[in-house]
């Protein structure tokens, strides 16, 4: 039987068994702090940018690709079909379907791990997964009170009406909403509810500030060896993520003020220079299944092996905010029959020094271990030589949605990079937290 | 071209406009004896590179992503000083205020990023006699900074209504009672809602500020009742919404057919052609008014340029 579309040969569902989904490569923007190089691109601008990078890199012109996902965190209600709207404006064929989705800054994640799932499952052949957030055109909504008069004004059918109801306007009404990263339900901030966890943790100023200059040193030597080549297309005149200090000190971070937690005295820990800063960008990763890559002569970096959510209850204080990796993570290696020591690389995100360095103090647990892991004892020690070994988002920035398809990226091409461990294929874990006590991780696998 | 002719910094628009209104009035006391000829000279500038603020408020203005490469349109109001300029010389035969823009023909031959620092040379040719009065043809080439790469060129043609120049043929006037070609619009697949201030705001991104453009009073005094959506808005706007797959190489073709008064509502049918494998080879577009039915302009944009 012929089929429609070469796209929609995907197979059959009585014969499909589960097929590998993998990482053919990745594109991103640099990544600017917000208010710089991309105060005045919008969401839309900075993910077609993205793609454009992306469709250039592999010859997807006019391509049909079997579904784009992506998302944005701060996102215009204008934008409600944000991914689709950049796939049309892009050079990819009309024919490929797009959606958005959002789970804060594991957006990219699950945009990888959702349409990997579909691939192994025979549905699509190829995707897109991407995110993409600007802090600087963010949108501002008008206030709740003036929202509903406004509505009301539309339904009113007199004039009498009408003038009745603007007579409700009263000052306070015509201050704007902003969009802020406090958590609804605590109204503390992200860095807050963190410089909580890193106080529980025990986490010291010294170590924050190393773990901070480790990534943008090692992000800085990763530029200088071209590694980010092919996996960052220069937008706006920036070639590089304007966050990255490549001459960042100790001297220098210990300098700086405490900004979150200051009620917390001497443990407060957390400056400007161990928090990811608020920051724009867009990323972009192309997903295949084997036969769709191989058809198109296009590389195949690494397999998306698995993929694992969690949450945790931060909102009394159980656990921080941003610990839900820590709990993600040995279900997913224990799932695949792993260790920490098994993993070759590991991509923790650095929303703040701190939440990486309180992930791996309670992995070193053993009460932590036993009692919230059900555990023997401690999970286990990170072999810090293999964590975020050409920086993170410390030295990045972090657009929120954005952030998930460079980890990927990254890290499947460092999986390519170094191939075979000891006659297996390397093997690297991606963690990322997220607001609302979320988090999901992933694990790829060298080809 | 017999002698170039640089210019050291990029022509004011709105300083050209001061001067084309004052070479007018000047011709209109002294009578001069019409030229019909063309001036001899190209003028070039050169350094010319982008405004990226302008280039954003640009492309958002044509609802497209704010890219690095320059669209059509953009590189188009770029050059516009340039040829403007040319239009403005002592010795052009043509009073520049009141000109109507007819066609406008356009070859991509290399992507053009706001960084590139670019060299934009204009010259002007075909002086030709036009049953409504006089055309000529401007032509606008940009070259990257050395002036060795030709990566854009446009040819614009515009009318002197109602200025006959002496020894010009003049093609034979529609016979009287011959009906007008009859125009039966297509299916529309879009439709353009342009609200009184779409003159402002292309003038605003293009640098644009030709009075007939602007309100209801400016275009008033230049004898149109309405103020006019700018050609190069409607063909900007409809090129970049119909994208080009191929965008390193490609060219495109407008012509104008009658003016759009705003605020207006136009009707836009856009058609694809594909190769067998399904490749785009060009689409082609109409645009006309959604109450009257009345053609506003046509064209095409298609994959390839012709040979430089």
């Amino acid at each position: 039987m012929s089929s429609p579309t070469a796209e929609n040969t995907a197979r059959p569902a009585a014969n499909r068994g589960i097929r590998k989904a993998v990482i053919v490569g990745g594109n991103r923007i640099p990544f600017a702090r917000s208010g710089g190089a991309y105060a005045h691109a919008s969401n839309q601008d900075m993910l077609t940018a993205a793609l454009d990078g992306l469709v250039a890199r592999f010859g997807l012109q006019d391509e049909a690709i079997g579904e784009v996902a992506a998302g944005a965190v701060l996102k215009h209600s204008r934008d409600f079909n944000l991914t689709r709207e950049a796939v049309l404006g892009s050079a990819l064929s009309a024919t490929t379907p797009a959606y958005d989705l959002q789970q804060a800054c594991a957006t990219g994640m699950e945009a990888v791990i959702g349409l990997s799932n579909k691939i192994k499952l025979g549905q699509i052949n190829s995707a897109i997964a991407g995110g993409v957030d600007s802090a600087s055109d963010a949108p501002i909504a008008v206030s709740e009170g003036l929202r509903t008069i406004l509505l009301d004004l539309n339904r009113a059918k007199s004039l009498t009406d009408k003038v009745k109801i603007l007579g409700r306007i009263r000052p306070k009404d015509l201050s704007p909403d902003a969009p802020s990263t406090g958590e609804p339900r605590t109204g503390l901030s992200m860095g807050e509810h963190q410089a909580l966890t890193t106080a529980q943790w025990k986490i010291s100023r010294e170590a924050q500030d190393e773990l901070a200059l480790a990534s943008h040193k090692n992000m800085a030597a990763a530029y200088d060896r071209h590694f980010f080549d092919d996996l960052v297309t220069p937008y706006r005149g920036l070639t590089r993520d304007s966050n990255l200090r490549a001459d960042s000190t100790l001297e220098k971070l210990a300098k700086l003020k405490p900004v979150f937690g200051k009620n917390l005295g001497d443990a407060a820990t957390m400056t400007a220079g161990n928090s990811t800063p608020l920051t724009d960008g867009a990323s972009a990763v192309l997903l295949a299944s084997e036969d769709w890559a191989q058809a198109h002569d296009l590389p195949m970096l690494a397999n998306v092996v698995d993929g694992e959510a969690g949450a945790v209850d931060f909102v009394h204080g159980k656990d921080g905010l941003l610990m839900a990796p820590a709990f993600a993570v040995p279900r997913l290696l224990a799932r695949n029959g792993l260790t920490l020591a098994d993993l070759d690389y590991l991509e923790i995100h650095e929303a703040f020094a701190g939440t990486v360095l309180s992930t791996l103090a309670a992995w070193e647990d053993e009460e932590f271990g036993k009692t919230r892991l059900g555990l023997d004892g401690a999970f286990g020690t990170v072999d810090r030589s293999r964590l975020n070994v050409n920086g993170s988002s410390l030295a990045a920035g972090h657009p929120f949605a954005a952030t998930g398809g460079r980890l990927v990226a990254t890290l499947a091409k460092m999986l390519s990079e170094r191939g075979q461990v000891d006659g297996r294929p390397a093997r690297g874990l991606i963690s990322v937290c997220a607001a609302g006590g979320q988090g999901v991780v992933a694990l790829l696998e060298a080809r | 071209m017999t002698a170039d002719h640089v210019l050291t910094e990029m022509p004011s628009l709105s300083k050209l406009y001061v001067n084309a209104a004052a070479t007018a009035a000047r011709a209109r006391i002294k009578r001069v004896e019409p030229v019909v000829a063309l001036p001899p000279r190209a003028l070039e500038v050169r350094g010319v590179t982008a405004d990226l603020a302008r280039l954003t408020q640009f492309q958002h203005l044509m609802g497209k992503p704010a890219r690095d490469v320059l669209p059509s349109g953009y590189i188009h109001a770029l050059a516009f000083p340039v040829a403007m300029s040319v239009m403005v010389q002592e010795d052009f035969p043509l009073p520049l205020l009141g000109m109507i823009h007819l066609r406008n023909q356009v070859d991509h031959y290399a992507p053009v990023l706001f960084t590139d620092v670019l060299t934009i040379r204009s010259w002007a040719r075909d002086l030709a006699g036009h049953r409504a009065g006089t055309q000529v043809q401007l032509v606008v080439e940009v070259r990257n900074s050395e002036g060795t790469e030709l990566l854009w060129r446009g040819v614009s043609t515009y009318l002197a209504k109602g200025i006959y120049l002496p020894g010009l043929d003049k093609p034979a006037a529609r016979p009287a009672g011959a009906p007008r070609e009859t125009f039966s619009p297509p299916r529309p697949t879009a439709q353009w809602k342009l609200g009184v201030d779409t003159g402002r705001a292309y003038a605003a991104v293009s640098g644009d500020f030709n009075p007939i453009h602007l309100s209801v009073l400016s275009a008033k005094a230049l004898g149109r009742r309405r103020s006019i959506a700018h050609g190069m808005y409607a063909a900007s706007r409809v090129v970049s919404d119909i994208g080009s797959p191929k965008p390193d190489a490609f060219s495109w073709d407008i012509t104008f057919e009658s003016p759009v008064f705003l605020p207006a509502t136009v009707s836009l049918h856009i058609a694809d052609t594909r190769a067998d494998d399904g490749g785009w080879l060009g689409s082609e577009f109409t645009a006309w008014n959604a109450r009257s039915a009345r053609l506003h302009f046509r064209g095409s944009v298609a994959a390839g340029t012709k040979q430089a």
